[in-house]
């Protein structure tokens, strides 16, 4: 449901910065007022964001694992998977709850349109919750959650789960990323920016995120399982890595009126102390010891590192929100934007 | 050789051609738009901002004059002469700019916002279902989610007057005809005589705003509402050459997937056993 907080304000509430008058402020743009309007997104789409990429990670990490992992694999391959699926519903119901008008979800299955991140995510969502639904019946029947032999163990075991696996892991990848094309394609200036840096960034998040809550997963389940989380403990470095590239790429593309939510304020700090710091640094510092030695981290290490990314990661989809939120408030941001090109 | 068209507006598509060189800042096409479209009051305030209390389009006000005092030349003196037209003190009547190719439109997820007969845009009210993703989506800041039905709204070039033959109640109402309605290429073709007899009369400023040159850039290709202006558009809170959004949705997403074929041989290789 919407709030009054956000997106509804009048103009006026945008209030004139201090000791400026009227007609200094109406010299360089419209008494200081927003050029565009800003979506009304707030913590439906910031936690839709966050289980909806741990949801599309986790499901092509299940894959992935399954393929490739070995026998070590089977077990991050059976984590990822349920954790991929008891994401899908927090997903789904964020999604529909974020609607003014959350009884008429269902219009938005009546048109397929490319060019609307908004209409193929929804479509990506529920393609990959298909797939995945179906890939977690297999999954529970291999671990014998659906009885020994009955009928319907008999009938699941004629499913061609390679194929679904393959099929499923399109648009799993696609919901892990497409969130980041659908803030791009806007007309807020700091999203749309450096468009191209959107998706990707939101991806590599999603993973080290996913990979993050599968680490905690297996560490607080013991040492029984402590190959397996060695491993998916690397694709989350991994992760972080391309990730702290991604947000230098990112950043380095945007001016400095562009860049300044992410800079000053509230949305600021968070951003330096919160994804850059607790979210990404620390975790990278208490690794430290194992990047450099090459040798697998400590269980407990493992544990507080991964509760950090996740921190990060949910604080990275608050950040880029709300710091969306100012930048479409910011007439000289606008402006910039649009200013007559050559 | 036939000169380029200066609007990428389709044939028989209607619009509005408001010359803000005729507006006295009267209001009578906001209440005109509130009394038609039966819109309820706003947040009614005081903002300061000369005689502009109306602020900005939103869900509730699909006219909004804007009014800009301007009180000191470019060297910063008081004016000792007073401007033909307007007299120093800019006043247009800003509303939907019914885009040739519209950002809202191609946003809108359900299909609830479509092109009409008379190539304008309209939010099919009994479909929205309020994702609010046209609010940002507009180059222009026009839709906005109402707080009263949290459903997206905007004029709709009055397509229920237009398809009683009627012009809409703001070009109706205008006392100065300041908002001027009918086929896009007419009022392109008046507008550009205007800006040339404005020029005449030293308003060497005047030009439009709408055209493929200006606001209707980078994808948007016109303006099917479009304008006089006598002052740079940003002075106006209009952005000079703005983009069509949904432009990046497709490098965008080619970007994501060369990522996420990269993460994927990057996952493999991480998962893989030794």
């Amino acid at each position: 449901m919407v709030t009054e907080s956000s997106g509804f304000q009048r103009r006026w509430e945008n209030r004139r910065a201090r000791a400026r008058s009227a007609g200094d402020e109406a010299k360089e743009s419209y008494y200081g007022l927003p050029v565009i309007h800003k979506p009304h997104w707030d913590w439906w789409i910031i936690v839709y964001f966050f289980v909806g990429g741990i949801c599309g990670a986790a499901n092509a990490i299940a894959t992935l694992a399954r393929w490739h992992g070995g026998k070590e694999g089977e077990s991050i391959s059976r984590v990822a998977r349920y954790l991929s699926f008891g994401m899908v519903i927090p997903s789904t119901i964020c999604l529909i709850l974020d609607l003014g008008r959350p009884e008429r979800f269902l219009n938005m299955l009546r048109v397929v349109k490319l060019r609307s991140p908004m209409s193929m995510g929804t479509w990506i969502l529920l393609s990959s919750s298909f797939f995945l639904s179906l890939l977690t019946v297999d999954q529970a029947r291999r671990d014998g959650l659906l009885g020994q032999d009955n009928p319907l163990v008999r009938m699941l075991r004629w499913m061609p789960v390679r194929l679904i696996d393959a099929l499923g892991v399109v648009p799993s990848l696609m919901l892990a990323g497409y969130t980041g094309v659908l803030l791009a394609a806007t007309a807020v200036p700091l999203w749309t920016r450096n468009h191209l840096v959107m998706g990707p960034l939101f991806l590599a998040s999603a993973f080290s995120n996913a990979a993050a809550a599968i680490t905690l997963i297996l560490g607080l389940r013991g040492r029984s399982v402590e190959g397996a989380r060695h491993r998916i403990e690397r694709l989350d470095l991994l992760a972080m890595f391309a990730e702290v590239a991604l947000l230098v790429v990112f950043k380095r593309g945007l001016t400095r009126t562009v860049s300044d939510p992410l800079e000053t304020g509230q949305t600021g700090k968070l951003h330096r102390y919160g994804v850059l710091g607790a979210g990404i640094g620390l975790p990278l510092l208490l690794h430290g010891k194992s990047i450099i030695g090459r040798s697998p981290s400590g269980r407990s290490v493992s544990i507080i590192a991964s509760a950090l990314v996740l921190i990060g990661g949910l604080a990275f989809r608050y950040v880029m929100v709300m710091a969306g939120h100012r930048s479409a408030d910011d007439p000289k941001a606008t402006f910039e934007m649009t200013r007559k090109r050559d | 050789m036939m000169s380029e068209p200066k609007t990428g507006a389709r044939e028989g598509a209607m619009g509005f051609l408001t010359d803000t060189t005729l507006c006295i800042g009267c209001k009578a096409c906001e209440v005109a738009c509130k009394q038609w479209n039966q819109l309820p009051a706003d947040n009614f305030g005081y903002t300061g901002n000369s005689y502009d209390n109306t602020g900005d389009l939103a869900a509730e006000t699909w006219r909004h004059v804007s009014f800009v005092e301007q009180l000191a030349d470019d060297s910063g003196a008081r004016p000792t002469s007073l401007k033909a037209f307007q007299s120093n003190w800019l006043m247009m009547s800003d509303v939907c700019k019914h885009c040739v190719n519209a950002g809202c439109l191609e946003a809108c997820p359900t299909g609830a916002i479509v092109r009409t007969e008379f190539d304008t845009v309209i939010i099919q009210q009994d479909i929205c279902n309020g994702c609010g993703y046209c609010v940002p989506a507009c180059p222009f800041g026009v839709p906005a989610l109402s707080p009263i039905d949290h459903k997206a709204h905007k004029c709709t070039l009055c397509y229920d007057r237009l398809r009683g033959g009627m012009e809409p109640a703001c070009a109706k109402a205008c006392p100065t005809d300041s908002i001027q309605f009918g086929l896009v290429e007419d009022l392109m073709e008046r507008a550009s005589d205007r800006v040339e007899n404005l020029r005449q009369r030293r308003v060497d400023g005047a030009y439009i705003y709408g055209d493929r040159e200006t606001g209707g850039t980078h994808g948007i290709d016109g303006l099917n509402a479009f304008f006089i202006l006598t002052a740079p558009s940003e002075t106006y809170n209009l952005p000079a050459e703005p983009e069509l959004p949904q432009d990046k949705t497709f490098p965008s997403y080619a970007s994501t997937i060369l990522a996420a074929a990269a993460f994927a041989i990057g996952a493999a290789l991480s998962l893989r056993g030794k």
